[in-house]
Order: C-alpha cells, then sequence, then structure tokens
C-alpha cells in the first residue's frame, strides 16, 4: 500500500486521498497520486527538470494551481513529471523543481482540477485531503 | 444527511425535496427517475449535490436532476439550475470543465447491408481523420488571429473557411455560434491550449459511432429530420478541450476571492460564482461563449473528417456517400432564455450541466424545418448498446426550463470498472455482437463499459413518461471510434 496516495471511489470521474507530514510533503505526494492516474512513472524517462513559481489565495487554490500546471505542462511538452521537490510551500505561494520526461503509454487525460469536496486538513500525522479530478 | 424519506413523490417520476430540509436552501430540490434510479441516486453523492446547488443565489423554481443524474463536482451531472439574471449568480461549476461538450448527429442515405462489406475499412479511416486520445493535437492547427475569429462566430468561422456547410449551421443548436463571446476575457495559457487542438475528439467518454436507425417512434418527427429505419447514421460526442478546460480551471480559480466579496456563502467551493450582473460573472460569461463557440468548430471540423472518411472508404462502391447534420446539440453550458415562473415571463441564466434544451414544437429557436415537430435531442447510451433520438416538448418548458436528459449516466466508478472488466475483453464481446472497435487505451475501454452505465433506455422511458422529451428514434451501434 502507498503511503502516499490512495483512490477513493467516484462515480464518474477519478479521486484521490493524500497524506503529507508537511505541505511540501502532501503537494509533492497530490503530484505523485495525479501523474499515476495518467501513466507509469516508472515507466517515465527522466529528461527534463522544470522550476515552478506560483502563488494563489488561499492553500487549497494553491493546489489546484500547483497539479493544473502540472497537467498544462504535460501538455505542452508531451511529458509527465514523476519526481517532486518542493522548495518552499507557504499557504499561498510555492517554489518547486519538478522532473519528468517522455512516457509512452499516456493512459488517461485528466482535463483538470477541481475544488470539489477540496480541503486541507491537518491531522496528528501532517496534513491530508481529498482532490477529485476531472476526467 | 438527506434519506429518502425526506423526498416526497409529487409525480409518477419525480420526487421532490422541500426547502425546509436544509436552512441554506432557496428552493426545493427535484429528482426525475422511477423508483430504481431514486434508489441510486443515494448511492453517491448526487442528492447532497443537488440540495448545494438549490442553495444558489438567485435560483428560482428547483434545483432539478435530470434522470441520467449522478455525482459530479459542485452540481450533480444531470443538473438543471436557472437563475433570475438581476438577482442571480452565473457558476463555472455549473457548466463544466468540457464548456459546450455537445453531440453531432450525422444522416446518410445509406441503408445498413450498404455498408457492411467496408465497415472494417470505414472504422480504420475515421480512426485515422478524426484524431483522439490523450496528447491530442487536431485536424487543424490555427493562429493566433484565426482563433480570435473562430471564438466569436464559431460555425460561421467554419462556413467562412469551407469546412462547413450553411445546413450544418441551421441544424446546430445556437446557429453554431453563441452571443457574447469576448476573447479579451479569455486567458492566454487557454488560446495557447486551443491553437492546436481544432478537430480532435479527445478521451474519456468521447466517441464518434457509426450506427443504424433501428426503431421509428415517431414517423412524422423521423421524417423531418430525415431519419428512417435501417439508416447510417454517425454521432460525434466531445466538447471544447483543452481550451475549454483551462477557460473554467481559470475562472473556477479567478472567482474564489470573489464570492467573498459579494457575501456569497457556498456549501462546495467548486460552486463558485460571481453575481450575473457584475463585471466578474459577464467576463466568466465572455470567455465562456469562447469555449462554446472553440467546441461548435471543434465539431464541426470533425465532421469535415466524418465526410472525407466516408468518401475515401465509399466512393464508387456505394451510390451517395453524403452525410448531413440531423442536429446538434449542447449539454455543458449557462444560457440566457426566457421562461415563465409562476405566470410571468423573465429573463434567467439557465445551467445546463450534463443536461440537453429540449424545446417544443413552434419555438423560434427551433430549426424552421423542424418548427412543426419541435427540437431534436440527442441522448447517446452508453458504448454498445443504444442511443436516442427524442424531441423536445411544451411539458419541458413548464417542469425543467427545456431541459432533459443527455445520456444514460454513470453507476459505477472508474476503478470498479477497470478491477472488474478486462478492455480486451469488452472488445472481444463488443466484436461479437457485431460492433467494430477502435480504442486508444483498453483501461479507458474498460472504464467506459456498458456495465458502468445505467440503461439508457429506462433513462429515456422516464423522460418520455413525464413528457419533456418525446422518443422519435432508436439508434444502435456498428462502430465504435475512442480515444
Amino acid at each position: 500500500m502507498d503511503n502516499r496516495f490512495e483512490e477513493v471511489e467516484h462515480t464518474a470521474d477519478i479521486a484521490i486521498r493524500v497524506w503529507g507530514h508537511d505541505l511540501a510533503e502532501l503537494f509533492a505526494n497530490a503530484a505523485y497520486g495525479m501523474v499515476c492516474q495518467m501513466a507509469d512513472p516508472d515507466a517515465a524517462v527522466r529528461t527534463v527538470e522544470r522550476l515552478i513559481e506560483l502563488e494563489a489565495y488561499d492553500a487549497e487554490t494553491l493546489l489546484v494551481a500547483w497539479l493544473g500546471e502540472l497537467l498544462y505542462l504535460d501538455e505542452r511538452d508531451g511529458y509527465v513529471f514523476t519526481d517532486f521537490d518542493l522548495l518552499e510551500v507557504a499557504p499561498t505561494r510555492l517554489r518547486a523543481i519538478a522532473w519528468g520526461g517522455p512516457v509512452r503509454d499516456c493512459r488517461r487525460y485528466i482535463k483538470a482540477v477541481t475544488f470539489s469536496d477540496l480541503k486541507i486538513v491537518h491531522t496528528d500525522e501532517g496534513y491530508e485531503t481529498t482532490i477529485v479530478f476531472d476526467v | 444527511m438527506v434519506q429518502k424519506r425526506d423526498f416526497q413523490q409529487v409525480d409518477k417520476y419525480i420526487w421532490e425535496l422541500s426547502k425546509d430540509f436544509r436552512d441554506d436552501m432557496r428552493v426545493p430540490a427535484q429528482l426525475f427517475g422511477d423508483a430504481e434510479l431514486f434508489d441510486a441516486a443515494f448511492r453517491d453523492r448526487t442528492v447532497e449535490q443537488l440540495v448545494n446547488t438549490a442553495t444558489l443565489p438567485g435560483i428560482v423554481k428547483y434545483a432539478m436532476a435530470m434522470p441520467d443524474f449522478h455525482q459530479g463536482y459542485g452540481f450533480p451531472i444531470g443538473g438543471v439550475a436557472a437563475m433570475r439574471t438581476d438577482t442571480g449568480v452565473i457558476s463555472p461549476g455549473g457548466v463544466g470543465y468540457d464548456i459546450n461538450c455537445g453531440v453531432r448527429l450525422l444522416g446518410t442515405h445509406l441503408e445498413q447491408d450498404k455498408i457492411a462489406p467496408y465497415l472494417r475499412d470505414l472504422t480504420a479511416a475515421l480512426y485515422r481523420a478524426c484524431p483522439s486520445g490523450v496528447g491530442g493535437k487536431g485536424r487543424m492547427r490555427v493562429s493566433e488571429r484565426e482563433l480570435n475569429e473562430l471564438m466569436v462566430e464559431g460555425g460561421k468561422w467554419a462556413l467562412k473557411r469551407g469546412l462547413a456547410r450553411q445546413e450544418d449551421l441551421a441544424h446546430t443548436e445556437e446557429g453554431g455560434c453563441f452571443p457574447g463571446a469576448d476573447p479579451s476575457k479569455v486567458s492566454a495559457r487557454a488560446k495557447e491550449r486551443g491553437r492546436p487542438q481544432v478537430g480532435s475528439l479527445g478521451a474519456g467518454n468521447h466517441f464518434i459511432e457509426v450506427d443504424v436507425v433501428d426503431e421509428i417512434h415517431d414517423p412524422e418527427a423521423a421524417e423531418a429530420f430525415g431519419l428512417w429505419e435501417g439508416q447510417v447514421a454517425v454521432q460525434i460526442h466531445c466538447g471544447s478541450r483543452g481550451f475549454g478546460h483551462q477557460v473554467c480551471d481559470d475562472y473556477v480559480k479567478g472567482l474564489q476571492p470573489v464570492v467573498q466579496k459579494y457575501g456569497i456563502q457556498l456549501p462546495d467551493r467548486e460552486l463558485v460564482c460571481a453575481p450575473i450582473d457584475s463585471p466578474e460573472g459577464r467576463d466568466y460569461y465572455g470567455a465562456m461563449a469562447c469555449a462554446v463557440n472553440y467546441a461548435f468548430v471543434n465539431r464541426q471540423v470533425l465532421v469535415m473528417g466524418v465526410r472525407e472518411a466516408f468518401e475515401q472508404v465509399l466512393a464508387g462502391k456505394v451510390k451517395d456517400f453524403d452525410l448531413f447534420q440531423v442536429y446538434g446539440v449542447t449539454h455543458n453550458i449557462a444560457k440566457f432564455e426566457e421562461h415563465e415562473v409562476d405566470g410571468k415571463r423573465m429573463k434567467l441564466c439557465v445551467h445546463r450541466k450534463g443536461a440537453t434544451r429540449a424545446f417544443p414544437p413552434g419555438h423560434p429557436e427551433v430549426p424552421e424545418d423542424y418548427r412543426d415537430v419541435g427540437q431534436p435531442v440527442l441522448v447517446p447510451g452508453s458504448m454498445g448498446t443504444a442511443s436516442y433520438v427524442l424531441v423536445g416538448t411544451q411539458k419541458a418548458m413548464e417542469l425543467t426550463f427545456g431541459s432533459t436528459c443527455h445520456g444514460a449516466g454513470r453507476v459505477m466508478s472508474r476503478r470498479k470498472a477497470r478491477k472488474r472488466i478486462r478492455g480486451s475483453e469488452l472488445r472481444h464481446e463488443l466484436e461479437e455482437q457485431g460492433i467494430v472497435v477502435r480504442a486508444g487505451s483498453m483501461e479507458g475501454l474498460a472504464e467506459e463499459a456498458p456495465a458502468a452505465y445505467k440503461d439508457v433506455s429506462r433513462v429515456v422511458e422516464v423522460v418520455h413518461g413525464v413528457g419533456i422529451a418525446h422518443k422519435v428514434a432508436r439508434l444502435r451501434p456498428l462502430a465504435v471510434i475512442k480515444g
């Protein structure tokens, strides 16, 4: 069992529950959980590195913006991003490096990251959230 | 948490929840369905999402869910909600990320047996001519100037470029050109994503299908629409691609602080909205309209691909390989329409999220050659089952702001479908039934298995029984093309 994320039931779309000891880990695990819905991350050859800097209204909007940025880069460049270093995650600001590369079989297209039921919750172990992707 | 006993059955197929159920509800909620469909509404978050929709400012009459309802995000899929234009809100979440996802139906002059020997070649030609799948580059890549034009002109741009016929536009909702588009309200990123994807199918539940009309229920309407028993037809189901998804994403994120500005309390952030009569509301509408027109052009360019594929395979082999447009509908949109509310004509913003317009005979927005019978309604079923052509009714205007269902509606999660069904086995089963399948992803195919959907015939029986659309014809698939 992966302790970064798990897929949860949703009738029409794809939803994952994600955990992290801190926001940086939560955001990294959310990105990893998302790429697992699209392709096999182990099949991607790590050939590119991207610096991503974002600002947003609040932590949830920042999470949506972060994942949405990765989806945009995936579509634009034909890559999937599989490894992440969240250098800085303040609730409304993020600086990160993402590594990835081309993958032959992209099995699913994610249209968008939704705000549906999106709440970053503080737990004893750190943070938890559930993210619904529109497919 | 809302339970079945909180609802009252007010009609054979209508179940109502009083607005007193929850403090923040402004109107009652209505579920359309038979007893079994009603039960199914409680197996996921459909009902809770419908109740949430009933809290939106300016909503009138009811928050409604058509019988193909299922859990969505924000609105339930199958959701219909109309807001007053003076005090109400417009919600990007009430339209969805795939703005103007919709269906085109093309008719032919061919009987099934005329194309049977060429079906496999035809399927392959359609698969090549209509790009699909993840990564999704389209048949065309447009310049920035062309994109700005087509955002405003929609199908009229395609007509000018020789990519459409006049009758294609006449037989499309809104004439294939949605008013109020404002390209200055669309982000550079959305435009960047939109330029290479014109004429692409996408993936997921999008498809092209070659069908045969196997049952006629309303001979008069069928004749008006150009449909007859044994006829080959083609359906195209897709939307506004990355362009529309980005527009919605931009505004769902961008309107988060705006909700606070106007003091709007929301039970779900995906219901983010702005007053219709506000700069932010007008900005979203202007951008949404661009995406609506993008999708009209996208489907039109795919129509050209279908015509090309038919010519390529059938020229010299059949007498007439041409395809004409029966109709094109949209099922994710917010539109300004006039409806009667408590005896008064009111201008409303009608949100249809996985729901189809169903205007009656005599309505000025129904194409002239269909006006005696009413607007065609296209209801694709799940892969390998059936699809339906229906017609709009006056009852729909009275009950649902001229709206009806859009498809079969899912019952099984994609996760369960992947676990229970193997894509390759499903393809084999469909082929055994005589249905040729070309799919880019076996996992994607499994997720779209018929078992994952409601029985579309049951959904159609409900809308026919309630009277919010009447059956005209049933289509059976011969070939399915998917990303």
